[in-house]
């Protein structure tokens, strides 16, 4: 079943074009990861699911319909939640608010605790879904993230960068817990990611985003050299290590800089870094 | 006169009625201020009603007109400036120091009697007239039916607004709806301890529940109960010792928030000691 279609969309925010043209399907019980550059518009792309940013044109479906706003069948897990760092409520309240914080009124569910303990369930996340969220450690505080995000078993799940700043024992713990979501709910995921590395071996489909364009297809239909230098307009090559991970050489300046605007790098200078950009944990 | 009888003075009724209007409003406000982070702009805003207050004396209005005016724009201003947490400080911060610049311009200007401004600025709770408990009672009641009916929406916006936004909640209209129940908190609590004391009423017990509970609905109580507790007591002190009602508000609130502290401290420690 397609979860959600996008057929020539684009969007312009602030008068500038994030992207154009982008058509691709997300199938329901599949894990999507969302690559690409800073600033290439990944997170741009989940609130145009979601619905806070409109389309210039072209056309969103999420299941069945037009993107609507507060659609409890769409679970969203935003980007680093400054909050978190201080946050003296408790895994389980945060979670809660999950379920109705977006309630006026008095009005109290009676099914909210155990709606609320199945999703703590899910995501293992009991044993300190009572401590405040600032004691807990980065990968307990996404953990809890997710169960906030599904604690209506959505359908189509966004979660915006839930392996930043974690280390990479706890990146393959959040990677695990993301594939069992998926096998348990059968919803369909879109991961923003940095590296495709520690996603690689669950995913089923790559969208990668840059200079405007969206592409989408298996990793190895878009991960490979001439895709890539397409996508670029610039010679991409990938290295394929011992072990199986890719390195992507062309993109340096790409990846290591946030913002390339401003940096003057000349072309020699793209060619000097060996290699490497694209696993952002060996550096 | 007996303490009894003192007590039972009209003026004496009339602040115990007011204080206690004005904790509950204070103790649930004061709870979103501390999860917010927006002490600042609790403070900024007491003072730029300051400057509304002498602006309405200088010009032969009540003062109470002219801090609501301008604590309601203060707060509004804030509130749409200041939506993303970047540039907070710094509208506030602006906000805060052109209204005092203006409160001085005014104070200069107005040559009759300056009571008014002395009891704006440290509270006048002693000289509270039935019409202000009235007032003050239904503005206070006014904030608590509207912060239980959007307690939730509030908790989650303050905590997590992307997703709150995702959700369909509007982080802006929380956030300048909390703005304004913020700035008409702040009216009515400097009517009794003033302009330079309001944060105190409006912060400390919140931020001593904060330390102490870490359920939101409990401190949203515990909050509200020390605030009460810090006024009655309060009054009660300056009634029976004298000196300020005021300065007594003020010094036991800050004291909950430094017990809150030791005490959170010490049980930090014991836990460590006994694992």
């Amino acid at each position: 079943m397609t979860v959600l279609s996008l057929r020539d969309a684009s969007v312009v925010l602030g008068g500038r074009q994030i992207w154009q043209g982008a058509s691709l399907n997300v199938e329901a019980g599949t894990i999507n990861v969302i690559l690409g550059p800073n600033g290439a518009g990944k997170s741009t792309l989940l609130k145009a699911i979601l619905g806070i940013v409109p389309l210039a044109a072209g056309e969103i479906e999420v299941l069945g319909a037009a993107p609507r706003r507060g659609d409890v069948r769409v679970g969203y897990m935003a980007q680093s939640r400054a909050a978190d760092q201080l946050s003296t409520l408790t895994g389980r309240d945060y979670v809660g608010l999950g379920f109705d914080g977006p309630r006026f009124g008095w009005r109290r569910d009676a099914t909210k605790a155990a709606t609320v303990q199945r999703a703590l369930e899910l995501t293992g996340t009991l044993s300190f879904a009572d401590r405040p969220l600032r004691t807990l450690s980065g990968g307990q505080r996404q953990r809890i993230a997710l169960a906030h995000a599904t604690v209506f078993r959505p359908q189509l799940l966004l979660l915006d960068e839930p392996l930043a700043g974690l280390d990479i024992a706890a990146q393959a713990e959040i990677v695990d817990l993301i594939n069992l979501v998926r096998a348990s709910t059968e919803a369909a995921l879109l991961v923003v990611a940095h590296d495709l590395n520690p996603l690689a071996t669950i995913t089923d489909q790559v969208l990668w985003i840059a200079r405007r364009q969206i592409r989408s297809g298996a990793i190895g239909d878009v991960v490979n050299e001439r895709t890539l230098s397409e996508l670029y307009g610039h010679p991409i090559e990938i290295v394929v290590t011992p072990r199986g991970r890719r390195v992507i050489v062309g993109l340096e300046e790409e990846f290591a800089h946030p913002h390339p605007h401003g940096h003057d790098h000349s072309h020699e200078d793209v060619h000097e870094h060996f290699a490497e950009v694209y696993d952002e944990v060996t550096r | 006169m007996s303490l009894w009888t003192l007590l039972m003075t009209p003026f004496v009724k009339n602040a115990f009625y007011a204080v206690t209007a004005v904790a509950f409003a204070a103790g649930l406000v004061g709870y979103f201020v501390v999860l917010r982070r927006q002490a600042f702009a609790a403070h900024a805003i007491g003072h730029i009603g300051f400057a509304g207050a002498a602006g309405a004396v200088l010009l032969g209005f009540s003062p109470l007109a002219g801090l609501l005016v301008f604590c309601l724009g203060a707060g509004l201003l804030i509130g749409l400036g200041g939506a993303s947490l970047d540039d907070r400080d710094a509208v506030v911060g602006v906000t805060l120091t052109a209204a005092l610049g203006l409160g001085v311009l005014f104070i200069s200007l107005y040559s009759g009697y300056a009571n008014a401004t002395y009891s704006i600025l440290f509270g006048q709770i002693l000289g509270v007239t039935v019409g202000d408990v009235w007032l003050v009672a239904a503005l206070s009641i006014a904030v608590v039916l509207v912060i239980s009916l959007v307690y939730r929406p509030m908790l989650f916006v303050s905590v997590d607004a992307q997703s709150a936004e995702a959700r369909g909640l509007s982080v802006r209209g929380l956030s300048l709806l909390f703005m304004a129940l913020l700035a008409i908190t702040t009216v009515v609590a400097i009517q009794i301890v003033g302009v330079l004391l309001v944060f105190s009423l409006l912060v400390a017990p919140a931020a001593a529940a904060e330390v102490v509970t870490r359920r939101p609905w409990r401190a949203l109580v515990l909050s509200t109960v020390l605030a009460l507790a810090s006024a009655w007591v309060g009054l009660f002190l300056g009634v029976w010792i004298g000196g300020p009602v005021s300065f007594w508000i003020t010094a036991l609130a800050s004291l909950s928030y430094l017990v809150a502290r030791v005490g959170a401290g010490w049980r930090a420690h014991y836990a460590l000691a006994s694992v």
